[in-house]
């Protein structure tokens, strides 16, 4: 054995074995309730309210799926949340863009008093002004509208910060030289500095979008109207089995389970294609500096 | 946040000419100075004002000094929703903290890339789903026909009643602290990884000359290599602690309400559903102050920023 690589320091096979065991462990704890999801929600209403151990098929079934769409009407909370969600995220991207080009600038004046005036507000936590932005809400008649589900945390200063880094990282002497030749701020902006902060860009609009996409606190706080519901606020309605809000008897598991697959989805699929975004993203936010 | 400074230019007079030179990047401030203001501001602001009035759905509000706060400190409701979201809080951090680290130390170990790609993938989605799934998830697994009484079920002999999780006072803290953990666990295993990726190979290769066991390189190693990560993780854990909404507004059922009810729960439902905008307001501010307090105590005590100073 070859003792130069580190990797070929192995532990012995008792030792290996209890790591896989553990590792084994870890993972079935974390897979077995998701998969049982899946097999619940693709079961007939009967196998699915029966009790025991529900990790294959009696009889596969999309009866759950259908009585989503047929009582439950899923379609209207999917399309909201995609909506909202969506146009947030957009304008989110372009605006937290224009909040770190602002503050890279170099001799920009009063940038100090700017810089501190952006920053501020991330030590302000919206859930904790919950209750006066549900009072400015209700001035400005956003109550139960998309517009104010979309503007609500529209900017946040760690999107704003993620931007600012990545263009730290193109260099000033490149928008210098570009000025010097004419170019305008605005060209500078988006033919040189935005094309090379693509993966921030991407970064931004993924973690936004999943964090939109999953809010719970302010639709809960802004919405009651339930043609306005999202995903979050539909689920929820479907598990307490509100029949005053969800209109319906109780919701057969089968199409709850249904529903937790479909809100799922979405982010299944980001996770797929954006999966190095997302950990990027994520590792960033909580390092130091 | 950065700690390198700007180097001064003293004496530079802010002029006309200049202004005019960054008019376009003051055109991009534009859109979120307004946001700010409008959203960050002044609730903010109003929060403040709100909390030293007494505020009537009818009629004006009347100032009243602190005496909100008093009314909430007082009220014992607030201190057994402190008192669940510290248990609920800290229970949920030191499980999902042992746990993301098991993960995180397991993986490494595993030498196939798929194989250490889908146990991440699989240990980590939790963490990206919203608080309506996997609160709903679980409680149809805890349900009396769901797959945890299934499980007690098949290993019980004799006769089985299944148990109502979700109703059971004494189950509940439990059950919120692990879900918590569940959730999380992938996401700590991922920063530590992320560290532990980090760390100089040269020093496994002086251990292993030296003849230190993997078991032993491990634990001498690895774990002290991300000590700084792991206080970064306390810390951010600490300022979430008083701060978990959306698991018990989804998971807290009727019957257990009393045991998990925590303060941002309640300001919601004291502020939004029944009016009482002062003291809810009020009891917004303190939960603040409390972060505040919380994380500069969690600061000191793993001696936080000692850490990176030179």
């Amino acid at each position: 054995m070859r003792k130069k690589n580190p990797l070929e320091n192995r532990m012995n096979l008792p030792q290996r074995a209890v790591c896989w065991l553990l590792l084994g462990f870890f993972f079935l704890i974390m897979f077995i309730p998701m998969w049982n999801v899946i097999v619940v929600s693709t079961s007939t209403v009967l196998d699915s309210s029966a009790s025991g151990i529900k990790l294959w098929w009696n009889s596969f079934s999309t009866e759950g799926y259908e009585y989503v769409f047929r009582v439950t009407k899923l379609a209207r909370p999917f399309l909201n949340s995609l909506y909202v969600s969506t146009v947030a995220t957009v304008i989110q991207v372009v605006l937290s863009a224009f909040a770190g080009y602002v503050l890279i600038q170099k001799e920009l004046p009063f940038k100090k008093g700017i810089t501190s005036f952006i920053m501020l507000t991330m030590m302000i936590p919206g859930d904790l002004t919950l209750i006066s932005v549900y009072q400015m809400n209700k001035q400005l008649h956003l109550l139960n509208t998309y517009t104010g589900l979309i503007v609500n945390g529209l900017i946040s200063g760690f999107s704003i910060l993620l931007m600012r880094n990545y263009f730290t990282s193109v260099p000033y002497s490149l928008a210098e030289s570009a000025r010097l030749d004419g170019a305008s701020e605005l060209r500078i902006f988006g033919q040189i500095y935005l094309p090379i902060s693509k993966p921030g860009l991407a970064t931004v609009f993924f973690l936004e979008f999943v964090g939109k996409w999953n809010s719970i606190m302010l639709p809960a706080t802004l919405i009651t109207d339930q043609d306005k519901f999202t995903m979050p606020l539909m689920l929820r309605a479907m598990i307490l089995n509100d029949a005053s809000q969800s209109g319906a008897a109780q919701t057969p598991n089968n199409a709850i389970m249904a529903t937790i697959v479909i809100s799922t989805v979405p982010l299944l699929i980001i996770y797929v294609f954006a999966q190095r975004f997302l950990l990027s993203g994520m590792t960033l936010g909580a390092s130091k500096e | 946040m950065s700690r390198v400074k700007a180097p001064k230019t003293p004496g530079e007079p802010v002029t006309w000419k200049k202004l005019k030179k960054n008019r376009f990047v003051y055109l991009m401030l534009l859109p979120i100075a307004a946001y700010f203001i409008v959203f960050s501001y002044y609730p903010l602001g109003l929060g403040l004002v709100n909390s030293v009035q007494d505020v009537k759905i009818l009629g004006n509000a009347t100032f009243c000094g602190l005496d909100n706060y008093i009314s909430v400190l007082k009220n014992p409701q607030y201190s057994q929703a402190f008192l669940n979201a510290l248990i609920v809080g800290v229970g949920t951090f030191a499980l999902q903290f042992v746990w993301g680290l098991a993960i995180a130390l397991l993986l490494n170990e595993v030498r196939s890339k798929v194989l250490k790609s889908v146990v991440q993938s699989v240990t980590y989605i939790p963490y990206l789903l919203s608080w309506s799934v996997v609160g709903g998830l679980w409680m149809m697994l805890f349900a009396p026909t769901g797959m945890v009484n299934g499980f007690l079920q098949a290993i019980s002999s004799g006769e089985f009643t299944p148990i109502v999780f979700m109703s059971e006072p004494k189950f509940a803290r439990a059950i919120m602290i692990f879900t918590g953990a569940w959730k999380g666990a992938g996401y700590y295993a991922v920063l530590f990884l992320a560290a532990i990726v980090g760390i100089d190979p040269s020093i496994y290769e002086s251990a292993s000359i030296d003849g230190a066991s993997r078991l032993r390189q491990i634990f001498q190693i690895t774990v002290p290599n991300i000590v700084p990560t792991m206080k970064v993780v306390t810390v951010l854990g600490a300022m979430g602690v008083l701060r978990n909404f959306d698991q018990i507004f989804i998971m807290g059922t009727s019957s257990i309400l009393d045991k998990v009810r925590n303060l941002l729960y309640l300001i919601y439902t004291q502020g939004i559903t029944q009016f009482k905008v002062g003291p809810a307001t009020a009891g917004a501010t303190l939960v603040l102050i409390g972060t505040l307090i919380i994380s500069a105590v969690v600061r000191k005590v793993i001696r936080y920023d000692d850490t990176y100073e030179d």
